[in-house]
């Protein structure tokens, strides 16, 4: 095999399990993971979505290669290992809030850098993070893989934010009662944008 | 009505917000209307055995959690505060993972990745993003009321969708005719936790209107006097 098919080969690897943790896999319709924060977010309008996204991208892109390796290194812990995981990936998740915050001290004005520390601590601290380096260390992923599935897992997350604001114009209307405003219709309608996506992929994924 | 009952209205009436506020179990109940503790909820809870394996993750967990970290941020910097709670939660989740494969075994499979999935879970480290610290014995008290308040939604939306998915409880048979397969899927459970949330948000609201016409009532009564 070539070098530029071995090249082509990974990008089609990594645009693959990214593509798929968007769509078929995604954080919120298809595992629920960060759907609390995300029904919070849609009610907020002092967090920007565009920030609130960086971040968490930013994030699980420098922290999820680190519990790659991590997972690694744990394997002669056997049973134990299960049970170490959340600490050491949550100390991963740390490195890559302080390199973030690191960055962002660093680099941004002084603005911009108030609103990205003030949603940083939620991007980081978020199922939707730990829930990608749990399921990459479980199901075994390569490192490429890893490193798509979190890319496509953030992305994927955004896109459910922004489809759940999105939707918020609509689902504000006088027709829907009032019992139903807010969290009520908000998780019908992601329900239906689950049942969608369950209908596309045509399976359950294994929890 | 008679005077003790009077008196409860009339506290319930005068306080109504600051109740609001602190309840945790049916006007303030942390999953109903606050929305946290979803995802667990929303995947994990399709049997009544499920529930009962993340009610004891969640009862060993959320207070534990809440009173060492309010413990430990007193000197801390507020954004720092998310890493302390979810550092606290993942050392305490060792013990709690633990106990639960020693009292549940491979069933724990079940529960798949909600469990570890706890020590991040907004029910267990909400409390961070909140400005001010917390006291030790608030911190307690909340955690037991808010643990309350979330088994008992959880094992409610369990035995529902065991019930309409399996026509089972806690694995026996109970009907014969499955009414609704999709329960036990990501859509079903939050339609159906969507659909409860909506029953609530009107039986909390039918509440407070309640005490508020009961509250009138005794008003007339005393202006009429």
């Amino acid at each position: 095999m070539t070098a530029s098919t071995m090249v082509l080969k990974a990008l089609g690897t990594f645009f693959l399990y990214a593509v798929v943790a968007m769509f078929a896999q995604n954080a919120v319709f298809s595992r629920a993971l960060g759907v609390s924060r995300l029904v919070k977010m849609v009610d907020d309008p002092t967090i920007d979505t565009f920030i609130f996204g960086a971040m968490l991208t930013a994030v699980q892109l420098i922290s999820t290669p680190l519990a790659w390796y991590a997972n690694l290194l744990m394997a002669p812990l056997g049973s134990w290992r299960p049970l170490v995981r959340p600490l050491i990936f949550v100390l991963c998740s740390g490195i890559g809030f302080f390199v973030v915050l690191f960055f962002i001290a660093t680099v941004l004005k002084q603005v911009d850098a108030k609103n990205a520390i003030a949603a940083l601590p939620m991007a980081t601290f978020n199922c939707s993070v730990l829930g990608t380096m749990l399921i990459a260390a479980t199901q075994n992923f390569t490192l490429l893989q890893t490193m798509g599935f979190a890319l496509g897992s953030s992305a994927g997350y955004v896109l459910a934010v922004m489809v759940a604001t999105e939707a918020q114009r609509k689902l504000q209307s006088r027709a829907v009662p009032a019992c139903f405003k807010g969290l009520p219709i908000t998780l019908i309608y992601i329900g239906v944008l689950a049942l969608a996506i369950y209908g596309f992929t045509g399976h359950m994924l294994a929890i | 009505m008679n005077e003790r009952k009077k008196a409860r209205v009339r506290y319930c009436a005068n306080n109504m917000e600051r109740l609001t506020q602190r309840d945790r179990i049916f006007l303030n109940n942390p999953v109903m209307i606050q929305g946290l503790g979803l995802a667990p909820i929303v995947i994990a809870a399709t049997t009544m055995k499920n529930a009962t394996i993340l009610a004891v993750a969640v009862i060993l967990l959320l207070t534990p959690t809440r009173v060492i970290a309010a413990l430990l941020t007193r000197g801390t910097y507020f954004r720092f505060r998310g890493l302390t709670y979810s550092l606290v939660a993942a050392t305490l989740y060792i013990g709690v993972g633990w106990v639960c494969i020693a009292l549940f075994g491979q069933d724990i499979q079940a529960v798949g990745l909600y469990l570890p999935l706890l020590v991040v879970e907004p029910i267990i480290i909400k409390r961070h993003e909140r400005n001010q610290k917390e006291h030790v014995r608030t911190a307690f008290k909340k955690g037991i009321f808010t643990t309350i308040g979330f088994l008992l939604v959880l094992f409610f939306v369990a035995g529902a969708r065991e019930l309409m998915a399996f026509g089972t409880l806690y694995g026996k048979t109970v009907l014969t005719v499955i009414a609704v397969p999709v329960a036990q899927y990501a859509s079903g459970g939050f339609i159906i936790l969507g659909l409860l949330a909506a029953l609530w948000r009107f039986a909390t609201n039918a509440f407070k209107k309640n005490i508020n016409i009961k509250m009138k009532k005794i008003e007339a009564e005393g202006q009429q006097k």
